[in-house]
């Protein structure tokens, strides 16, 4: 029997969709669309000035979803609710698994700003001591991980001394091939003579804030120097290719479908030392998400 | 905010997404249906023989073109005015209650 889909999370799907493309321009117009930032343990949505999970545990497995995703990209198919957080708080006991839902629209410096207010509000408010931080990014979600931790420092935050780790998986730290083609080609359509033609520049220059930053991977305000990551916290990057073969040219152009493997790896940017690097040919970006071989890495190096 | 709330401003959110797309996509679709056919109507117009008729369906094409694409964003923009009115509406009530 075919799974049901609930209006519900149609609705749900259709705003993810929406915000990615156009987030920062429906939030401006108080659109409805337009998802808020909110923090769920299993379906309950919680208030972070007063989280009330149903076992709360020392630590907090956070898993932030990529562009026009919601945090159901995390479900193994078939598994509802079966995550890499799950699993991991499953494994290291005294854990409560954690998802993220967002604007992906947004510019991510302004995502990284509220996430890391969120962080703060949530690890000060949790009913028992917070003692160990786990964030997972999938795609731009690991971009935003970035951002937040560097705000986190600038802000005196307190989440941010606890050591916290910190997965990339699929993230376009040097920026994403297929963005970098919407801004090159936006940019040549609209220097055009012919009308269509720029109109054809035009509709892709409406792309959102959030889109334009993964065109070099930006996660800080503009005119903000590229920072280092953050020395308080483990960095895991984790990165996929569409096939088996590793030097086949497929994967060196496309990498896992949207991610090439450098820009995963952060090889464009300088002084990165990683705890763990892993990648996995034969899986692509979206399967990055919710793959067991990935699932038994993070157990690996998390547990 | 309640269920039936937050449908509710789901459902605007929607239609006021949709009524900007219509708005928009009929004024850029005007510029590619008249920037296209102007390059036929160019080549037409200099040959002597279609030069005189070319001139007269030009206008015309060019005309019934814009008050088609232009209602059809005029109605897009009366939708746009409604639900802009709804989505200022609830954003003030939402700073009254802050």
């Amino acid at each position: 029997m075919a799974p049901q889909v609930s209006t519900g999370r149609i609705q749900q799907q259709v705003a993810a969709i929406a915000s990615g493309f156009l987030g920062d321009w429906l939030e401006h117009r108080g659109n409805g669309l337009a998802a808020p930032m909110s923090v769920f343990a299993g379906d309950t949505e919680l208030q972070v000035e007063k989280p009330e999970p149903e076992v709360p545990g020392r630590t907090l497995c956070l898993s932030i979803h990529g562009l026009m995703e919601l945090e159901s990209v995390w479900d193994f198919p078939s598994r509802p609710g079966y995550h890499y957080g799950s699993y991991l708080a499953e494994q290291l006991g005294d854990a409560s698994a954690l998802k993220l839902r967002f604007n992906t629209g947004r510019p991510i410096y302004r995502n990284g700003q509220e996430l890391a207010a969120l962080l703060e509000s949530l690890v000060s408010n949790w009913p028992v001591p917070v003692q160990r931080l786990i964030l997972i990014g999938h795609s731009m979600g690991g971009l935003l991980i970035r951002s937040a931790c560097h705000y986190g420092l600038v802000n005196g935050h307190s989440w941010v001394t606890r050591n916290p780790d910190c997965v990339y998986i699929g993230s376009p730290h040097d920026g994403s091939w297929l963005a970098v083609g919407a801004h090159r080609a936006a940019g040549w359509l609209n220097r055009r003579s012919r009308d269509y033609l720029r109109v054809i520049g035009e509709v892709i220059d409406l792309r959102s804030e959030g889109i334009r930053n993964l065109s070099r991977g930006d996660v800080l305000e503009p005119g903000v120097e590229p920072q280092p990551l953050l020395p308080e916290a483990r960095h895991y990057v984790i990165s996929g290719l569409l096939l088996r073969g590793q030097q086949h040219p497929v994967n060196l152009l496309f990498g896992d479908a949207l991610v090439q493997q450098a820009s995963a790896e952060g090889a464009g940017q300088s002084g990165w030392q990683l705890a763990g690097c892993a990648n996995f040919p034969g899986v692509d970006h979206i399967r990055l998400a919710h793959h067991t071989s990935v699932c038994q890495q993070l157990e690996d190096w998390l547990v | 905010m309640n269920k039936g709330n937050g449908d509710m401003h789901w459902w605007l959110g929607l239609v006021d997404l949709l009524a900007h797309g219509v708005q928009h996509s009929a004024v850029k679709l005007q510029r590619v249906h008249l920037s296209v056919a102007e390059e036929s109507f160019r080549i037409l117009e200099t040959v002597p023989v279609t030069r005189p008729g070319a001139r007269v369906v030009r206008v015309w094409h060019h005309g019934i073109s814009r008050l088609s694409y232009g209602s059809v964003a005029m109605a897009g923009a009366a939708v746009t005015r409604i639900t802009d009115g709804y989505l200022r509406e609830r954003d003030d009530r939402n700073v009254n209650k802050s």
